[in-house]
């Protein structure tokens, strides 16, 4: 490719606590348009890499760059790249005592300073968008995993990032609510957003991946094409894998 | 027919379900209204009464004033014990384990003997004495021949850092519990979307904390009100010095301890009442979501 990558990350090692090494000279490009599915066993690292996109973590050394922003330099403002950067977490993380509406408008309004009305506008669109626009003025708690789960996605939606994150998006669902999670982000990967995708969901990987990568003790093990590394996996590790959980 | 005749059941059931557990409220309030026929056909007790009453206002305003201070210093006390900074975290937490540390009598004591005149001595020779003069009323034509003294400040505003400062410490770790009980995914989902660390404590974790902790910020006003009857000690005119000095001056403590005690209670219930309803209704909404 002739472009430079979005998100560049270059042998990326991090510690926690002294002891555990969550990531081990670990270096990703992803470029626009993209989408990267990482996967592997719990503990691998993968959550922590994704998070260090957006500076959740903070990597121990190497260096990360973001649409052209230089993240582990000191004086890089933060907060300007994480509004560019939509995360979806596991757990959904949405704000409880605000409504659907309102946690889609929040941050538009503090961070873009767009005014009430845009903000309403914009969030009534994305909600419409993940397919319940009628559990607007619901608080989550009266919502079903797979409800909060895309809220949670139109909330990081009307931010207009640039750039997707998703880590373990349907692992905290139900079974049967993980389709209509699985089906917002694959119409995400078909307008040609960038994500990346750490996930159980091999189904989503085969369908909508770019890349995959398959990580293991910190390390980056293999990097590949869907097609390749499910029909022709070359590591003894990723077989080892595929074999429990496909 | 039957049908009606066991929901009416159902409902005297409930009804009684609900009253067995008010008893006590039942019997403090014909007890109160025994006391109110008292006051009102007994002339030593409309004595101590009227004597007493005046104090009320002193009361509140201690309560009040020391708890909208209190409030402020502990919310500014929890962010330091939360603080990653290790200076603005001992400096915190020295403050609240002194203070908590301390009976709070001993520490009225100091303040209204040591801490007000050291700083009134300090005030008078300092280019503010005639502005705080004025402020604590006096004539504004004399004020540059005199300098500030301790008695010029109003005695309730001597011992009013005594209860701001040691409630401040108990509300602040009231403050932190609050803050602590919201999960780290809040705090990590707000910065996710690019909310500095103040937007998202203002606009997320804040906003959950204090209702989490309603109930216990109205709880400690109870124990606020009630421990400002230990001014008493330092002549502050509120109504328990003034039933100390209605009973000695009369020798008649039951009449003044009666209406005292009077006071308090039908305070303290009310709000304490308050205070498990915004406890039960929180519960009530989380059930709910």
């Amino acid at each position: 490719m002739d472009k430079s990558p979005i998100i560049s990350m270059k042998n990326i090692s991090k510690t926690f606590g002294g002891f555990v090494q969550a990531l081990r000279n670990v270096s990703l490009d992803v470029y626009a348009g993209e989408v990267v599915v990482i996967i592997g066993p719990s503990g691998s690292g993968k959550s922590t890499l994704l998070r260090c996109i957006n500076h959740l973590e903070t990597a121990d050394t190497g260096e990360i760059w973001v649409d052209g922003i230089h993240l582990t330099h000191k004086s890089t403002d933060i907060n300007k790249i994480r509004a560019e950067v939509g995360m979806v977490f596991q757990q959904f993380n949405l704000f409880p005592h605000k409504t659907a509406l309102e946690n889609v408008m929040l941050a538009q309004q503090v961070v873009r300073k767009r005014d009430r009305s845009e903000a309403e506008r914009v969030a009534r669109i994305q909600l419409e968008k993940v397919g319940i626009p009628e559990k607007a003025d619901v608080y989550p708690a009266k919502l079903s995993g797979g409800q909060q789960q895309r809220v949670a996605i139109a909330r990081a939606l009307a931010m207009n990032p640039k750039i997707m994150l998703f880590d373990e998006p349907t692992s905290a669902l139900d079974p049967e609510m993980i389709k209509e999670v699985l089906d917002v982000m694959l119409d995400l990967a078909k307008e040609g957003m960038t994500m990346v995708v750490v996930t159980h969901e091999m189904g989503f990987a085969r369908a909508a991946a770019d890349r995959v990568v398959f990580m293991d003790e910190g390390r980056k093990i293999e990097e590949t094409t869907p097609v390749a590394l499910f029909e022709n996996p070359e590591h003894e590790r990723l077989k080892l894998f595929l074999s429990k959980i496909l | 027919m039957v049908s009606s005749e066991r929901s009416s059941n159902q409902l005297i059931k409930q009804i009684g379900q609900r009253f067995s557990r008010r008893g006590w409220l039942l019997a403090f309030f014909l007890l109160d209204l025994l006391i109110i026929y008292g006051i009102f056909n007994n002339d030593k007790l409309i004595d101590a009464w009227n004597f007493v009453i005046r104090g009320i206002g002193v009361t509140i305003q201690i309560t009040i004033w020391a708890f909208v201070f209190a409030l402020i210093i502990g919310l500014i006390t929890a962010f330091g014990r939360i603080s990653k900074n290790v200076l603005i975290y001992n400096v915190a937490t020295f403050y609240v384990e002194i203070f908590r540390g301390l009976p709070l009598l001993v520490i009225i004591l100091i303040f209204a003997f040591v801490v007000t005149p050291a700083i009134v001595d300090w005030i008078a020779q300092s280019p503010f004495d005639d502005v705080v003069q004025v402020i604590f009323g006096a004539n504004p034509e004399t004020i540059s021949t005199t300098a500030l003294r301790t008695r010029d400040i109003d005695s309730v505003w001597r011992i009013m850092l005594a209860f701001a400062l040691t409630y401040g410490a108990f509300m602040s770790e009231v403050f932190r519990a609050g803050i602590e009980s919201i999960g780290h995914g809040q705090m990590e989902a707000a910065r996710s979307l690019g909310m500095t660390y103040v937007q998202a404590m203002r606009f997320i974790i804040l906003p959950q904390a204090v209702r989490n902790v309603l109930p216990a910020l109205a709880n400690n006003f109870v124990f606020l009100l009630k421990d400002t009857s230990l001014a008493s000690v330092v002549a502050v005119p509120e109504i328990s010095q003034l039933t100390r000095q209605y009973s000695s001056n009369n020798f008649r403590y039951p009449e003044g301890l009666l209406v005292l005690s009077f006071i308090y209670a039908n305070l303290t219930i009310v709000l304490s009442t308050i205070a498990n309803y915004l406890e039960i209704s929180l519960q009530a909404e989380k059930r709910e979501g």
